[in-house]
């Protein structure tokens, strides 16, 4: 390098001589970075993809196993109600027969029909009860033997009624054995 | 101090980074009038270099994140004003005199350098310079590059830019020297 372009660059500031209108070029750049376009950030770079993703990927996880395991609940709880929809249907049907037998008995009085048939009802609604109870709660045994015990309170009443009939009859043939 | 000073820099240009408008303003601030004389040079009027600086900036905020400290930031910026006036010198360009024609003006003699330490005479002489001329003489005496970064910068070899610039040197010097 010789003197002369030493002597320039050693200089070279005093090259700056002149001065921007400062005000009026931010004007235009401001005007210009605010009208430009939001930065375009590929979808797989936003953090709330990302966010996005983690979250999908953990619920697809958890609902594959979640899934499973339900399937498996389920084939218990079919299994289950199965066994009680067999059980529900034998009884009912016995208790509904025998609904009929007495209200289609001439030997009973209204009286007792009445009464048989009010206790019946109430049955019946704890039974509704019961039932709901039980499509919440699968598992539990003491609805269960509640149901059960349901059913068995109807036959015994049936029972009890069958035998009230049996001992009129009774005292029916005794009287016509008499009168004969 | 000078890691202290170059820390500062970089905590304004992060904001930048994150969009913020008083650091840009605090950035531009700072450079606008060493860029608005690095484009006067060499586009030679107001206007012209008035555009290119404030693309300059628009194009360098907007882009700021390809800025990754490898320079000063001032430094970075310089290369995009250079850039866009070559650029559009060269879109404007009417096909004029090519600079080989000038050859027959330059004698092999080195002009002499009295006189040339007046740096209003070498202001002066620039601009009288054909454009291709000081385009080289800019860059090489007063922006500082050497002749690698100018042959990357207007897309020459070396070489080329080496006799390019000592054809302008002659050149200028005997324009001074007339003077």
């Amino acid at each position: 390098m010789d003197n002369f372009e030493k002597h320039i660059r050693d200089h070279a500031d005093q090259f700056n001589e002149r001065r921007a209108d400062k005000d009026k070029m931010w004007a235009k750049i401001s005007e210009e970075l605010h009208q430009a376009k939001p930065k375009v950030i590929p979808l797989w770079k936003r953090p709330l993809f990302r966010v996005a993703a983690s979250v999908l990927l953990l619920l697809g996880v958890a609902s594959f196993f979640g899934l499973s395991v339900l399937n498996n609940n389920a084939e218990k709880a079919q299994y289950a109600s199965k066994e009680l929809m067999e059980i529900d249907m034998y009884y009912k049907d016995l208790v509904s027969y025998q609904v009929e037998l007495v209200k289609n008995n001439k030997a009973l009085s209204e009286d007792n029909k009445a009464e048989f048939l009010s206790f019946m009802d109430e049955l019946d609604a704890e039974y509704e009860v019961l039932k709901e109870e039980m499509q919440k709660n699968l598992d539990n045994e003491l609805v269960l033997e509640a149901i059960v015990s349901n059913y068995k309170k109807r036959i015994e009443l049936i029972e009890n009624l069958l035998h009230l009939l049996n001992e009129s009859k009774k005292q029916d043939e005794d009287d016509h054995a008499y009168t004969l | 101090m000078e890691t202290e000073i170059r820390f500062t820099h970089k905590a304004i240009v992060e904001q930048c980074k994150a969009g913020n408008s008083n650091s840009q303003y605090e950035l531009y601030s700072r450079y606008v009038d060493a860029m608005y004389n690095v484009g006067f040079r060499f586009l030679g009027n107001v206007e012209d270099a008035e555009d290119i600086v404030q693309d300059s900036f628009v194009d360098a905020f907007k882009n700021l994140d390809s800025f990754k400290y490898e320079s000063s930031f001032g430094a970075w910026l310089k290369r995009i004003v250079i850039n866009k006036s070559i650029n559009y010198l060269k879109a404007k360009r009417i096909p004029v005199v090519p600079m080989d024609t000038h050859e027959f003006y330059l004698t092999d003699e080195e002009p002499v350098e009295a006189g040339a330490t007046d740096l209003d005479k070498v202001k002066k002489g620039i601009s009288l310079l054909p454009e291709g001329y000081r385009e080289i003489i800019n860059l090489y005496l007063i922006e500082g590059y050497d002749h690698v970064e100018i042959a990357e910068i207007l897309g020459v070899s070396t070489s080329t830019s080496k006799s390019q610039y000592h054809r302008a040197k002659k050149k200028l010097l005997e324009i001074i020297n007339e003077m």
